[in-house]
């Protein structure tokens, strides 16, 4: 319980004031000199148990009745089911997630989720811990610990405004522990702001475990998460899967591939009107929307034969969530699919090449260069989307090492094949170990992938990948931090077959734990499988190449100098801070590094997984923050109520009904009443 | 009578004069006096016939009876003796409630020395026994103006105080008055009525007439007080907190339970029992007091 009066708690020994009174009483009686003793003892013993029972009683309601009027003047404040007992805390973290889906709001009021909350909690700190609380403030968009010196200004600071990035819950909470840990934050509070999106929590990852043994062990951390769960079913989401320009003899045109969707089907199809903007020229066509998806492929925006390139952005109308009702995209002449193979041996190279070098878009040109290990510096990094590394892993000092991770941290693709003879080397963690062998002519079939993501996803008409057909000769061991997408049968021990490193930021590589070749697998003799594989790592890593980057919002999607990037989406470009620029969707562009070559655009999207309706429930949460003290706060948008409010009224009713009950107590007893009622009649009478 | 015995009214005994104090039942007393005795005397009133035995004295021979019968037979007569009137006192420390003046002793006083008056006045022997811790008054009955003078002064100097002994004081008075007699008592009788009872049938194993004054004020019944207060046992000193307005009904349940059960005490071992109210006038009780008795005159 806090007060807004709290000095005048002081006065709370005053509720003794009855007792006193009571006892002085005891002492001050008018004394009787009495003969039937015998009467009366008899009559107080055969009385002694409801007598002292009402009159401790009626102490007891004399007490509340005037603690509750302390109470009053104390301005108590209730934190309903928050828990805002226990005075103020030595540091209070506020952990926000500044995800686009937390933009959603009310459209009566245009208020969001974030600054609802951030204006409750704001207050509700400010109410509850005053400045006796050290507050600091990590977002979700920058990680960043920021110190805070009053509760006031959270809605209104840059590192508290909306974004369209995704949140990574686990990396907050991360945050979070490391501030406490480095600083020794004493008692603390841990408010987490969130709409409990499954995308953001990751509740699957295995980062929790580690995060809640590591909480366990600090004392006097406590967690209140602020939730915003609901969604709305009927809002509309876009997304531009694919835009390219096409240019015939007669006219040149846009072909964009969009997909629509809303949280709840409809029951008749629905016409939905799609504003399409290519380079500030805007125009509208409709749409019919079926069930709860629709996709329209090659949507045709004719266009100047003479713009090469530009950008442009889909919107739908208006509804309660602004951040996926619009997509952005950037368009120029498409650069050449590149991708080199790194790999000493002719049978493994072989079948990549011919994989890679297949047109799966005629529109494209594929190129693919296959190099040894000894001639590494012939790569053109700038120019490839993919490598494939059938060699040992470099060292992890070593500058091909550096380079490779600055390939992948770039958005490129990257597929590490076992080596001959695999060695202590790692990559982002990951290792090879030993080649194991299947039994002579019973190879392993795979039996567990991923088709919902990943390179071995369903296709987008819905078949899924022939995976369980591959078989596998052999296969090499792997260790280290990863996530599975293929998994081999039980007799290869449900070893991995295809994997993926940690994501740590953005980026990741992958690892194919046989070889395409006769001899150790069947994917260069299927080749579905492997073609698909390697055309998406492809068609990913090349989406980072070129001068027109479809990329996702994030701290790092415009690398390291995002004031080098200008917004060309907006009439003031300088409106958006640099700070800003990498975590809101729009187009960008960066002047090229050389002269006479085009400047670089970028489209930032949000994250696919802001698109996702689903969120968690308390019984994922208890088991998420399982051993941990930690309450859950659901609020919704139409809920203004405030997190702490004031309860004087109810220590009001409470004085209320304490003095009720004590004067009933008081009363006399209806023969006692009756008695007295006869005795006045006899003195009238008289 | 001297000015200290005020509690005597010469308007009030002159009043009660015309009324005798009888015994209900047959007493022996020394001297010949107007009440029955169980012995057979020479008064003039017969009693009965009954055959000679040697011894008899002839003078009391019937000669008619012989002369029509042949047989001798003793004319018998009744005898008419004194009263032995003891007066027991409670003097216990609850007998000083009431008003300074009109004390439950006071009344006591007054009834107890007016009827040691009447008594002495139709020639009775009239004692005396205090009750209480401190009180050893034992005056065993006797006739004469300065008995009943030394009666009446030691009657004048009861000083109600200590805690009571009525039990042991009836006990004793029927261990010590060895005649029948009229045993008045004059108590609140503030103990348990089943002790009480074994009291009063010890008295009558010894035949004695048994009256009890039982005095009490109307506040002790009625219990009407309006705020808590601290009460004090007037014999113990002991001091009890109680509200009125909790206890009050439970209160009179205890009265009311105590006089049912006097009353069966008084059933059982038919004692002569008046209930008086201090605020009662004494001169009616004591009126009603000898009127009742003068109905039911002592058998033999």
């Amino acid at each position: 319980m806090s007060f807004l009066q709290p000095l005048l708690l002081f006065g709370l020994p005053l509720a003794l004031l009855p007792v006193i009174i009571h006892l002085i009483h005891l002492l001050r009686r008018r004394q009787v000199k009495w003969a039937a003793m015998m009467w009366l003892m008899a009559a107080q013993r055969m009385n002694k148990g409801l007598s002292r029972l009402r009159q401790y009683l009626i102490l007891t309601f004399r007490v509340l009745a005037i603690a509750a009027i302390i109470f009053v003047i104390c301005r108590p404040l209730a934190g309903g089911l928050l828990g805002l007992t226990g005075g103020a805390p030595d540091s209070v973290i506020i952990l926000l997630d500044r995800s686009a889906s937390m933009e959603q709001r009310l459209v009566t009021t245009g208020v969001s989720k974030r600054s609802a909350g951030l204006q409750n909690l704001a207050a509700a700190i400010k109410d509850a811990y005053g400045t006796r609380s050290k507050l600091v403030l990590i977002d979700s968009a920058t990680l960043q610990p920021v110190p805070l010196e009053k509760a006031d200004s959270l809605p209104d600071l840059p590192q508290a405004g909306p974004t369209d990035t995704s949140t990574d819950v686990p990396a907050l909470l991360q945050g979070a522990l490391d501030y406490i840990t480095a600083n020794q934050t004493g008692r603390t509070d841990v408010w987490l702001l969130s709409d409990l999106r499954q995308s953001d929590w990751n509740a699957a990852g295995g980062r929790w475990q580690a995060l809640r043994g590591a909480f366990t062990t600090l004392p006097g951390v406590r967690f209140q998460v602020l939730a915003y769960p609901e969604t709305q079913s009927t809002d509309m989401g876009i997304v531009v899967e694919k835009a390219v320009r096409r240019e015939t003899a007669d006219k040149a045109e846009l072909l964009l591939d969009i997909r629509l969707q809303r949280g709840e089907p409809v029951a008749e199809p629905l016409a939905v009107p799609i504003r399409v903007v290519v380079n500030g020229a805007s125009s509208t066509f409709s749409s019919e929307l079926k069930g709860s998806q629709a996709l329209l492929q090659a949507q045709s925006i004719p266009i100047d034969k003479t713009t090469k390139r530009g950008w442009g952005r889909v919107e739908l109308p208006a509804d309660s969530s602004p951040g996926d009702n619009v997509f952005h995209f950037v368009f120029d002449e498409l650069p050449p699919l590149k991708s080199a193979i790194v790999s000493d041996r002719g049978e493994v190279s072989g079948p990549l090449l011919a994989a890679l070098t297949a047109q799966a878009d005629l529109s494209r040109k594929y190129e693919a260069a296959v190099l040894p290990a000894a001639r590494l510096a012939e790569i053109a990094w700038d120019e490839t989307g993919l490598i494939v590394w059938q060699a040992p892993l470099p060292d992890k000092e070593s500058a091909v090492a550096k380079q490779l991770d600055a390939h992948v941290r770039a958005g490129r693709s990257l597929i590490f094949l076992p080596p001959d003879t695999p060695d202590a080397s790692a990559f982002a963690g990951v290792r090879w170990t030993t080649w194991q062998n299947a039994p002579p002519d019973k190879p392993v079939l795979a039996e567990w992938w991923r088709s919902d993501a990943g390179l071995l996803a369903a296709t987008r008409a819905g078949p899924a990948l022939p995976v369980g057909e591959v078989e596998a000769q052999r296969w090499c061991g792997v260790e280290g931090e990863f996530v599975p997408l293929a998994r081999l049968g039980d007799s290869a021990g449900k070893a991995p077959l295809l994997l993926q490193t940690a994501r740590d930021g953005s980026g990741s590589a992958h690892f194919l734990t046989t070889l395409p070749g006769p001899g150790s697998s069947s994917l260069a003799r299927d080749g579905v499988v492997l073609f698909a594989l390697l055309h998406r790592a492809l068609t990913d890593g090349a989406s980072a190449l070129g001068n027109a980057q479809q990329r996702v919002t994030g701290a790092k999607s415009l690398g390291e100098d995002a004031a080098a990037w200008t917004r060309l989406d907006v009439e003031d470009p300088a409106s958006v801070l640099p700070i800003d620029r990498p975590l809101r969707a729009g187009v960008l562009k960066k002047a090229a590094a050389a002269p006479g070559k085009p400047d670089i655009l970028a489209a930032l999207n949000r994250p696919p997984g802001e698109d996702a309706p689903p969120v968690l429930g308390k019984p994922s949460l208890d088991e998420l923050f399982a051993g941990l003290d930690w309450r859950l706060l659901e609020r919704t948008l139409e809920n203004e109520k405030s997190l702490t409010s004031e309860v004087w009224r109810t220590f009001l009713w409470c004085m209320a009904v304490a003095l009720i009950l004590e004067a009933l107590l008081c009363m006399p007893g209806r023969r006692q009443a009756e008695a007295k009622k006869a005795e006045a009649m006899k003195e009238v009478a008289a | 009578m001297k000015s200290s015995h005020t509690f005597l009214d010469s308007k009030v005994l002159s009043r009660l004069l015309a009324l005798p104090l009888n015994a209900r039942q047959a007493m022996t007393g020394n001297v010949s006096g107007r009440h029955r005795s169980p012995i057979r005397g020479s008064s003039i009133e017969f009693s009965q016939y009954r055959k000679y035995v040697p011894g008899d004295d002839t003078r009391r021979l019937d000669w008619r009876t012989w002369g029509r019968t042949d047989r001798f037979y003793i004319k018998e007569f009744e005898a008419d003796t004194n009263l032995r009137l003891a007066l027991i006192v409670d003097a216990s420390g609850s007998m000083a409630f009431g008003p300074a003046g009109a004390t439950r002793l006071d009344y006591c006083r007054k009834l107890a020395g007016t009827l040691g008056y009447l008594a002495a006045q139709q020639g009775d022997a009239v004692g005396l026994w205090g009750v209480g811790k401190d009180h050893r008054q034992k005056l065993p009955a006797k006739r004469g103006a300065a008995h009943l003078k030394l009666m009446l002064d030691q009657l004048a100097e009861l000083k109600a105080k200590g805690e009571t002994t009525i039990l042991e004081s009836l006990h004793d008075a029927a261990d010590r008055i060895s005649q029948r007699a009229l045993v008045v008592v004059a108590s609140d009788f503030f103990t348990e009525p089943a002790k009480l009872k074994h009291a009063l049938q010890h008295l009558r194993f010894r035949r004695h007439d048994i009256a009890l004054f039982h005095v009490l004020d109307s506040v002790e019944l009625e219990f009407n007080f309006d705020r808590p207060a601290r009460f004090v046992d007037m014999e113990g000193g002991e001091t009890l907190l109680a509200d009125p307005s909790l206890i009050a009904r439970r209160y009179r349940e205890v009265v009311k339970k105590y006089m049912a059960e006097f009353d069966e005490v008084i059933r059982t071992t038919g004692a002569d029992y008046h209930r008086v109210l201090l605020k009662d006038p004494y001169e009616d009780v004591l009126a009603k007091f000898l009127l009742a008795r003068l109905q039911s005159k002592g058998r033999r």
